[in-house]
């Protein structure tokens, strides 16, 4: 599903974002990428979107090379990828029916499928009853779970989840977790970014961690090792 | 799609619009005051045309010939003025005609009237009136006239032409300076008028940042996150021309009777003349607006709007 080969990436001058990736995500699979700030975790994740590009190697997604995708191409890579960020990026001036409906809007979708598609999403994250609240009316991990609807509209393969759990408390950061897990059950490939090291060893799942730029363990099963 | 896409974004140009409202407002004011600059520049030029054409058209010479000269002499300069290239009028008053109107002009004044009775012949002359096609062409036209021959048949000409040759020469040099500092004025004001927009559209597009970095994050085309900005400079366009139409026609028509005046006596009414022209000026001002607007709105989208 996502493959990335020999990628390196540095920013002017000379810091390195990461370097020598080289990393097979196969379809299905719930990964987690850890390592300590600033060792290129969000860098990966970037790339993997697109909104960086490598400065040498090569990243398949879906079989797609977007190494040198060209400017039109990526809206179309970003319908294939849901995002969900730690800070959330909700319009606090719309509601949630509105934030969710927001995505499918910009692409063009027409009334009657975003009255559809709307609240089967927010039926998924557990928010049918709070459709008309505007994000400072409900707590962090529902405003995460907004973001998480938001991104499954155009039902993508791929989820990234970078830091989703950084604003919010354990309970809701567990939570948040499930719904990833529900999410990945259903077939959606999983990239979780994190830090947290009790959220990576309950987890169990695939972990990748990252020292300067580099991969220093892949391990089926893993645990948060630095 | 295309449809409800286009009229999303229009939507979201109005919203951009409103929720800036003043931001909005001071860009449609410079807007409004650079095409009202350039507008009226055009006006002034169109009345001074006018005006000098009006004056060209007033200018003519008369050539008063002899009581005793004899008819075919007459008529045959008649006709040779008739046949010259430069004549673009001519209006030849008989003798007899000159006497009719004459009569008809002092009816009211028996004085006169008895007087011309006392008289027993026509005292008056035939006189011929000619209009030239250029201004100079009068000059060779009453050179032709100065010949040997004509003496004893032709007894004045009025050579009035001189003096209105000077008045058009002052509305031409006066005309032409207030184009040229009417055309400094116009290209600085489109200048100002364009940093304004594209200040404008960067400031919206700042204050968007968050909402269009949501739109790509979703995946939206990069068309659509344009779209709203062109769109919003479109408004600002046409508001601001339709703001001008407002002014310069109520201007206009406050000040008409002043217009009438002045020009009272020439063969021209501005007023009806721009009431006349409503729908071409209104086009020529939106076009202009919406040009001027748009070329800045894309000047900062392609520098600020990375998609």
């Amino acid at each position: 599903m996502i493959k990335f080969i020999n990628v390196s990436k540095t920013y002017k001058p000379d810091t390195v974002g990461v370097k020598n990736i080289n990393l097979h995500i196969r379809p299905g699979e719930f990964v987690s990428i850890v390592g300590q700030s600033g060792t290129g975790k969000t860098t990966l994740a970037k790339l993997i979107i697109a909104e960086l590009k490598p400065d040498k190697g090569r990243i398949i997604i879906g079989g797609w090379d977007i190494t040198q995708i060209k400017p039109q191409e990526i809206p179309g890579l970003r319908r294939q990828i849901g995002v969900v960020y730690q800070d959330f990026k909700l319009l606090q001036k719309k509601t949630v029916f509105e934030n969710v409906a927001f995505a499918l809007e910009v692409c063009g979708e027409g009334i009657k499928k975003i009255n559809t598609i709307v609240p089967q999403v927010l039926k998924i994250v557990g928010l049918e009853n709070k459709t008309d609240r505007f994000p400072r009316q409900i707590s962090g991990g529902e405003q995460q779970r907004v973001v998480i609807a938001r991104s499954l509209v155009h039902r993508p393969k791929i989820l990234l989840a970078d830091e989703p759990t950084g604003n919010l408390d354990s309970i809701n950061a567990y939570d948040i977790i499930n719904l990833l897990k529900k999410i990945n059950k259903f077939g959606t490939t999983v990239v979780l970014v994190t830090h947290n090291r009790e959220i990576v060893n309950a987890l169990r799942k695939r972990v990748i961690t990252i020292d300067h730029g580099m991969i220093i363990s892949d391990q089926e099963s893993g645990k948060y090792i630095l | 799609m295309i449809l409800l896409s286009t009229y999303r974004a229009i939507k979201l140009a109005f919203q951009n619009f409103y929720r800036n409202i003043w931001l909005s407002l001071a860009t449609v004011l410079i807007l409004v005051l650079t095409i009202f600059l350039v507008s009226l520049l055009f006006g002034v030029k169109i009345v001074a045309d006018k005006t000098i054409d009006s004056v060209k058209e007033n200018v003519d010479v008369s050539i008063y010939f002899e009581p005793d000269a004899p008819d075919n002499e007459i008529l045959a300069i008649k006709e040779n003025l008739e046949n010259k290239p430069e004549v673009r009028e001519l209006n030849y008053i008989s003798k007899s005609q000159a006497l009719e109107n004459f009569k008809e002009k002092n009816k009211d004044n028996p004085t006169i009237l008895e007087s011309l009775e006392a008289i027993g012949e026509n005292p008056l002359g035939a006189t011929i009136t000619i209009k030239a096609r250029k201004l100079e062409d009068y000059q060779t036209i009453l050179k032709s006239l100065d010949d040997e021959k004509y003496k004893g048949i032709i007894q004045d000409k009025d050579e009035d032409y001189e003096s209105n040759q000077s008045v058009i020469q002052k509305l031409t040099d006066v005309t032409n300076k207030v184009n040229r500092v009417g055309l400094i004025l116009g290209i600085v004001f489109s200048f100002v008028a364009i940093l304004v927009v594209f200040n404008t559209i960067r400031i919206t597009i700042y204050t968007h940042r968050e909402e269009i970095g949501i739109m790509k994050l979703v995946g939206a085309s990069n068309s659509f996150v344009r779209a709203p900005f062109i769109f919003e400079s479109i408004l600002y366009g046409i508001l601001a021309s339709l703001i001008c139409l407002l002014i310069l026609y109520s201007l206009i028509n406050t000040i008409s009777p002043f217009l009438n005046k002045f020009f009272e006596g020439y063969s021209l009414d501005i007023v009806s003349y721009f009431n006349s022209q409503f729908w071409k000026v209104a086009a020529l001002q939106m076009v202009f607006s919406v040009f001027l607007s748009m070329v800045s709105s894309a000047i900062a989208i392609g520098k600020y709007l990375k998609v």
